[in-house]
């Protein structure tokens, strides 16, 4: 499924997740009698429905759980799933779009903290190459960190195709009356794009100011095991 | 290949004479190293390896066996190379004995594995992964498949003497899981990961003979203790209750299932055409086993109860019946009727009715006794006579279940004898009383006999009841008769009626008709009078 944009297109574009490799990022968190399961990973949409019956059961011997978990995953797997689906057919504008990503994430032992920039527009952009370039050269020992980190790159890609899908509907309805030539309006849903041309006039350099370069420096930090339980422990507060 | 059956000995008389070694040849620790051994000198033969393993492979687990000398100086710096861009840096040629603190052990895998190597990838793996290789998906290359297939195998290594979970895996590489689980059940089945040699106790003689020391040894005794851990595993897991239970995917075997007797294992018909067994056990070792539904067990006694008191409740709609008794289907109690072992007509509507009258008639409640004990004594045993329309009738059978078969004779022969000297025709027809008198006239004499008084009085009381009987019918078809006469009357009086309301309506057309004459003869007079009339008035004029 790869697409080449034309430079500035106005036209929509199929909706899929702007990356190489199209996998929805799927997010668990069940709780059954006091037992919390949480999980987050990608998954491939190809794969047949059998697969999502087959994983869960695996998933739930693996991790020996009671197993009322089947069916629980299976079904959030699949209700995921087809959420994603439901947005696939249809239209996403695929303007000038460069966005920041944030990763702000907890695995075991190890707290990340980063910010980037990431271009909508190029399909063949991997999460998960970069994820395994980010822990390669942050010396990262957990191998846990580097699948979160592409989930969390995806999942804030999703959220932003799904935005951008939801504009392109609003904007073709609200639109109904006017034919012709449609310009879009996809700079002004997408506000957390950045216009390039702002960004990168004819006045300012390409490199980054000094200020921002905190803000865009990755930070990651060990943490200590009474750290963690703290942490965990606000986390749980939260959520409730 | 001269020792064909072995694992990685450090004694191996190839090694010893090809003496350019820095290693010496001391116990060597093959780790990670070991698979890449025969790559350059296998390919040929392995390519011939089919997945399902033959039975031959199982005790000798094979890394490689005599390590061809060039490619053992590789080995080392290959690992290294192989090892991700983490360690960049070329490392020194054959290392010195590797240190013995990082694993101690030798990696086992099957015969079957042996094309693995770091660098290539089999054309195994391309037949049997294919969507890897095909291009169909960009998520899916050949360097992803190595990246998983490879990170897997560490991880595992990491940790020999433990299986790793797919989930384990999973959560340490970056990548969809549908792929990630493909390659790790094909490592598995391929024995590349979690393989434990079953038969490790071969190499522990073959040691011996070899006089080697510490690391086989140790590393033999490890891969023993797992393998005796996981045959006490697979005993236990595979145990079979009453109901079979497949290995494999853990359901319930209906239809047929094949018992492997080697391993004493049990999988269903899905697991063994997928092939989802252990490794090392081949197709071959299965026999197919037929299982029927064979059904549930047998009746239980409070099935048995709620049968017959829906079999009294319901008589013939068996739907009722099995509703009833709840979980067996109608054919099912049908046919559990059928089987029970009743001496004589369960309901027997006679009995039924002597019982009611003594009801009525005695204050004794275990008069009911009388018909009961004389049938079989599987009846008394089953309280659904619990009749639950007739509440004396409930708490008669109940008491008479608790009090057993001689305690409700006895009461059945003093109800008798109570019987008979009260009235007993009392609510019956008149007539009845008649026939009734000369009886009690009788029962007295007889009144304190054994046995056979109790049943002359049974005799006596059938033949009553069926004079009386009779009586009922004649009473009844003289009432019918007299209706029908009534009724009978009753259309002769309407035909009757009928020809009285045919004349009179003859007689009244016949009035009709003269009316209308008279009219008509009134009309014309009328006319003539006016016409003769206005002639009169027209001479009139016309004078």
């Amino acid at each position: 499924m790869k697409l080449l944009p034309s430079s500035s297109s106005r036209t929509p574009v199929k909706f899929r997740i702007p990356t190489a490799d199209n996998l929805v990022p799927i997010r668990l968190d069940i709780e059954i009698d006091g037992q919390r399961f949480k999980d987050a990973f990608t998954w491939n949409p190809a794969d047949p429905d059998s697969e999502v019956v087959v994983f869960a059961k695996r998933t739930v011997k693996d991790l020996k759980l009671p197993p009322a978990f089947i069916t629980q995953i299976a079904q959030s797997i699949q209700s995921q799933l087809t959420d994603f689906r439901s947005y696939e057919g249809q239209d996403m504008y695929a303007g000038e779009k460069i966005v920041p990503i944030k990763l702000d994430l907890r695995v075991n032992h190890s707290l990340i903290k980063d910010q980037f920039l990431w271009d909508m527009n190029n399909f063949e952009s991997d999460p998960e190459e970069f994820a395994r370039t980010f822990c390669r050269d942050m010396d990262i020992q957990d191998p846990e960190v580097g699948p979160a980190i592409a989930f969390a790159i995806r999942e804030q890609l999703y959220e932003i195709a799904i935005q951008s899908v939801t504009s392109a509907r609003e904007s073709r309805l609200s639109k109904k009356g006017r034919r012709g030539f449609d310009y879009s309006p996809a700079i002004k849903s997408s506000g957390i794009s950045l216009d390039l041309v702002k960004y990168f006039g004819h006045k300012s350099s390409v490199v980054r100011k000094r200020k921002d370069w905190d803000v865009f420096e990755p930070i990651v930090d060990i943490l200590s095991s009474e750290e963690v339980g703290a942490l965990e422990a606000r986390e749980e507060r939260n959520a409730r | 290949m001269s020792s064909r059956g072995s694992k990685i000995l450090t004694r191996n008389p190839i090694f010893a004479a090809v003496g350019n070694f820095k290693t010496p040849p001391a116990p060597v620790k093959f780790h990670s190293m070991a698979a890449q051994a025969p790559a350059a000198g296998d390919t040929p033969s392995s390519s011939t390896a089919t997945p399902p393993p033959n039975p031959q492979s199982l005790p000798p687990p094979n890394p490689a066996t005599t390590a061809p000398s060039p490619v053992k100086v590789e080995t080392p710096s290959t690992d290294s190379k192989v090892t991700p861009a983490a360690t960049a840096a070329a490392t020194p040629p054959p290392k010195p004995p590797e240190p013995p603190a990082t694993e101690a052990d030798t990696i086992h895998i099957p015969r079957y594995s042996r094309w693995f190597s770091w660098d290539n990838i089999h054309e195994c793996e391309l037949r049997l992964l294919p969507e890897f290789f095909d291009g169909k998906f960009p998520s899916r290359n050949p360097q992803v498949y190595k990246y998983y297939r490879d990170s897997i195998i560490k991880l595992y290594r990491q940790n020999p003497s433990r299986k790793i979970t797919f989930t384990d895996a999973r959560r340490t590489l970056v990548g969809d899981v549908g792929s990630i689980r493909k390659v790790f059940d094909f490592l598995e089945t391929w024995g590349l990961i979690n393989y434990s040699g079953l038969a490790s106790s071969k190499p522990l003689k073959w040691d011996d003979k070899e006089g080697n020391k510490s690391s086989s040894g140790a590393a033999s005794q490890g891969g023993g203790s797992s393998g005796s851990n996981n045959v006490a595993e697979a005993s236990g897991s595979s145990k079979e209750t009453a109901k079979r239970v497949c290995n494999g995917c853990k359901s319930v075997c209906t239809i047929a299932c094949f018992a492997c007797d080697k391993y004493n294992l049990t999988l269903c018909a899905r697991c063994y055409v997928r092939g989802n067994y252990q490794v090392g056990v081949s197709s071959s070792d299965f026999r197919r086993v037929e299982i029927n539904e064979e059904m549930k067990a047998e009746w239980t006694e409070k099935e048995t109860l709620h049968l017959l008191e829906g079999i009294m409740h319901y008589g013939d709609d068996w739907r009722k019946v099995a509703q009833h008794v709840g979980g067996r289907s109608e054919k099912e109690c049908v046919a559990q009727f059928i089987k029970l072992p009743f001496g004589e007509e369960f309901v027997d509507p006679a009995e039924m009715e002597s019982k009611r009258n003594a009801m009525e008639n005695n204050n004794a409640v275990l008069g009911a006794e009388t018909p009961s004990s004389s049938l079989p004594n599987k009846r008394m045993c089953l309280t659904p006579l619990a009749d639950a329309s007739n509440p004396i009738m409930a708490q008669a059978a109940f008491l008479s279940a608790l009090a057993g078969v001689e305690v409700t004779e006895a009461a059945a022969q003093a109800a008798l004898t109570t019987l008979s000297e009260m009235d007993y025709g009392v609510s019956r027809a008149g007539s009845f009383s008649n026939h009734a008198k000369p009886q009690e006239a009788r029962l007295p004499s007889n009144g304190d006999g054994g046995l056979n008084a109790t049943e002359g009085a049974l005799m006596e009381a059938n033949s009553q009841l069926e004079k009386e009987e009779q009586d009922l019918e004649k009473a009844i078809s003289e009432i019918a008769e007299v209706q029908m006469k009534r009724i009978h009357d009753k259309i002769v009086e309407f035909e009757e009626l009928d020809i009285l309301m045919e004349k009179e309506r003859q007689q009244l057309d016949q009035l009709k008709n003269m009316l209308f004459a008279d009219q008509l003869v009134l009309s014309i007079y009328k006319n003539k009078a006016r016409k003769s009339g206005e002639c009169m008035e027209e001479n009139a004029r016309s004078d």
